[in-house]
């Protein structure tokens, strides 16, 4: 198997995994995760195989279940993400200096305030719950990656190619339609796979620090916020488990992103 | 490479967080000559400081102040620096002399000018302390003060009970930080967010406390375990989740309460009606009294206290179980098939087979607030509403904030939580003067004989009397508060209060503990001692 191989037999699999977590959480029904009091704080079985909580829910259920909608937050993230950095990232970078400071100072402003706390004011100001995680999470992403294309759009808007275009009476509009976004858009697709895990674990984080989903919920980070109430009595599952899903859900985007990278960056995709 | 630095730093920061917590008892060692001190870990520390006109002292005891009367562990009124006290033929004006051998301990006498200034701080202070009844209170002489209300209220001497003197020479804003007062104990340092320490009071009129030093710890439920896991604790305060595991050296106390957990339940229809504050008001579903009476008999209780409590309490049946004007006829049977039978009677049946009853096109389907910080009451929140799928009825759980749960208890079922050792609860949960009154009646109820029954028992002089009608409030034969009557709340639990304490150490004889886990406990801790 040469690397090329390789790497697409890599892809492949993370992308099946990281599926089947997505359909099997979605497809979970509500009834799974109704809590049994008679089957309290198990551990690990073959019943139960990441034990059960204080109510009696089966963790497996409600540790895939999170992370099913952890996924789809980080899905929806990374798209309205990576939308927006190109959008921003092309203007600040075609268009007139002002728009570039502009466009600068927006990315700025918002680095400039720390990402957890940004995310707790935008989740708190939409009333928590679903919503206020999601948009936070969606709207605040999406400043490296704009930087970097329009690095990328300013690189570029010097060859020839575009110089020509542009002689040839081009529209900026045109320009920027045939040529700077078709350039950019495959390192704006790996960054984007990229800012999965860490959309991912500022959902996890949040949720974790009180400010996100209902505590009923199924989502990882109140998952692991509630085990470690319990973790001194020696409920070790409650944690390691579902810090371990998280762990290696992150691990699988990573390998994605990297790998896709390497496929689609010229100067390794003919290894 | 970023990633894993995101991961490190959230670990760090949870075992920063879990560490500080357990910092305050790194140099607090068990010594076992130390027979006459003891450190505990029971709870949060008062944000409002130990000021009695401001609440302090209102659920249990002051500890650094003295009280004109106290309640025994059988909730009877008994003297602590009151010699006697009467009361005038109309009920209005109330006489207390007082003891001259009371002394606060920078040395000065308390007089009766200290219990007048204390009483009329307390109304002007705006707080939780309400003394609206009290029209003036006044010093007849050095050790005599009589009270003047302006109606009758039987329940005031529980208020009076609950309210420390303060020394009228010294009391100033910081008074709360800084408490001098004539009781048996002496707060010595208070480390704030950490610790008080306390020592007992030598000069005591009283008996004086055989532990003669008290360190009090903050620390949350999960940090006051494992201090008490190294053995750093004498007395730490827990909850059922944590009260399976044993302790060595420590056994289990499990106090009554009428800590009581309940569902209050809009009983008026959503007509568009708001609030001044702009909040809904009426939910269609609960404000039919076939969905409350058949949630009363169709949830079982024992189940919950069994499950959700570990066993660690009892069902509760009204505000008051237990108590002298608490009435036996509030409690119901666990009856599944009657709560089936008064929803299909009523016109609730499922027509559409989808596990949920409807009547006129009405789902059987409301909303359960309940505060998110607390697991119990979450746990209990979704018991209650898998209990209440099998009766039909769907009840959505939103665990939230308190701001929230504020805007939309009008609206929707809350799981809340009261029990005072006052009768007056009673007065503030069902009475029409507290509609939509902070916390107390946001179910909207008002009745007419509810109204005279809590009238003519607050204007009662004899408590045996005042209590026979305490009771009717529940249930008079016809009509009440109680699931039979109008049902404006499911009670559920009372939850035990509990504790790990260090075996050898007597902790007395305790009351039936009231609403809010931690500070109850040390209500007698003047009776406190090693064997």
């Amino acid at each position: 198997m040469n690397r090329r191989r390789k790497t697409i037999f890599l892809i492949c699999f993370t992308i099946l995994i990281i599926f089947a977590v997505f359909v099997g959480g979605a497809i979970i029904p509500e009834t799974a995760l109704k809590a049994d009091f008679a089957v309290k704080n198990t551990a690990p079985s073959l019943n139960h195989i990441f034990g059960t909580d204080w109510m009696g829910r089966d963790m497996f259920l409600r540790t895939i279940k999170g992370m099913s909608t952890s996924i789809m937050i980080g899905m929806a993230s990374s798209i309205i993400s990576v939308i927006i950095a190109v959008l921003l990232g092309t203007l600040a970078g075609t268009l007139s200096k002002y728009t570039d400071n502009v466009v600068c100072w927006l990315i700025d402003f918002v680095m400039g305030i720390p990402h957890i706390v940004l995310l707790m004011l935008i989740s708190f100001a939409l009333g928590r719950g679903f919503k206020g995680v999601f948009i936070g999470i969606a709207i605040t992403h999406w400043t490296s990656l704009a930087r970097i294309v329009r690095g990328e759009v300013i690189q570029i808007k010097n060859e020839q190619y575009i110089k020509i275009s542009r002689k040839m009476g081009k529209s900026s509009f045109y320009i920027m339609k045939n040529h700077i976004i078709p350039f950019v858009f495959p390192q704006a697709i790996v960054g984007g796979i990229l800012l999965f895990p860490h959309a991912i674990l500022h959902e996890a984080s949040i949720t974790f620090l009180g400010f996100g989903l209902s505590p009923e919920s199924p989502a990882i980070g109140i998952i692991l916020s509630e085990s470690m109430k319990y973790i001194l009595t020696g409920y070790w599952w409650l944690a390691f488990f579902p810090g371990l899903m998280l762990v290696i859900i992150v691990i699988l985007f990573d390998i994605l992103g990297e790998n896709i990278k390497s496929l689609i960056d010229p100067y390794t995709s003919q290894e | 490479m970023k990633k894993l630095k995101f991961i490190l730093s959230v670990f760090l920061t949870m075992a920063v967080f879990i560490s500080g917590c357990g910092k305050n008892t790194e140099n607090v060692e068990k010594t076992e000559e130390n027979k006459n001190e003891i450190v505990m870990a029971i709870g949060t520390e008062p944000e409002e400081g130990f000021d009695p006109c401001t609440g302090w002292g209102r659920y249990g005891s002051p500890l650094f102040q003295s009280t004109l009367v106290e309640t025994d562990k059988d909730m009877n009124i008994i003297n602590d620096i009151a010699v006697d006290y009467s009361v005038s033929d109309d009920r209005l004006l109330w006489t207390f002399d007082i003891r001259d051998d009371a002394y606060f301990t920078d040395g000065e006498k308390l007089t009766a000018e200290d219990v007048v200034f204390t009483f009329n701080t307390a109304k002007s202070s705006g707080s939780v302390v309400d003394l609206t009844v009290m029209e003036s209170v006044t010093a007849v002489d050095d050790d005599t003060v009589q009270f003047k209300l302006a109606y009758p209220q039987s329940a005031f001497i529980y208020t009076v009970a609950g309210t420390g003197i303060v020394p009228s020479h010294l009391y100033n804003e910081s008074y709360g930080e800084n408490p001098v007062g004539s009781g048996p104990f002496i707060l010595k340092q208070w480390d704030k967010g950490q610790q008080i320490i306390l020592e007992a009071n030598e000069n005591y009129y009283g008996k004086i406390p055989e532990i003669k030093k008290v360190t009090i710890l903050f620390m949350t439920e999960d940090a006051a375990f494992a201090a008490a896991k190294a053995g750093q604790l004498d007395v730490a305060v827990t909850t059922a989740g944590f009260a399976q595991n044993e302790i060595d050296g420590m056994k289990i106390a499990n106090l009554q309460s009428i800590d009581n957990r309940g569902l209050t339940l809009p009983v008026v229809p959503d007509k568009g009606e708001t609030t001044d504050t702009g909040a809904k008001i009426g939910n269609n579903v609960t404000s039919d009294i076939a969905i409350r009476r058949a949630l009363s008999y169709g949830i079982d209780r024992n189940m919950l206290v069994e499950n959700v409590l570990n066993g660690f309490g009892s069902p509760a049946y009204s505000e008051c179980d237990g108590m002298p004007w608490g009435s036996d006829e509030a409690a119901v049977q666990y009856d599944f098939d009657k709560a089936l039978k008064i929803l299909e009677d009523s016109g609730w049946i499922d027509t559409d087979n989808d596990g949920i009853r409807e009547k006129n096109g009405l789902k059987a389907e409301f909303k359960l607030l309940y505060n998110a910080d607390d697991s119990v009451r979450q746990t209990l929140s979704i018991a209650v509403s898998q209990e209440a799928e099998k009766l039909g009825i769907k009840i959505v759980t939103e665990g939230t904030s308190w701001d929230i749960i504020d805007k939309e208890m009008y609206s929707n079922a809350v799981l809340m939580g009261w029990g005072a050792q006052n009768p007056l609860e009673t007065y503030l949960l069902y009475h029409s003067d507290n509609v939509a009154k902070d916390y107390y009646n946001p179910e909207n109820y008002t009745s007419e004989i509810t109204d005279k029954y809590i009238n003519e028992a607050m204007a009662e002089a004899d408590s045996d009397k005042a209590n026979e009608l305490w009771k009717k409030v529940q249930w008079d034969g016809e009509t009440g508060v109680s699931t039979e009557g109008e049902c404006p709340w499911v009670w559920l639990v009372n939850v035990d209060h509990l504790y790990y304490v260090r075996e050898g150490l007597n902790i007395g004889e305790q009351k039936i503990h009231p609403h809010g886990h931690a500070w109850p406990i040390v209500s007698n801790l003047r009776e406190w001692k090693w064997e």
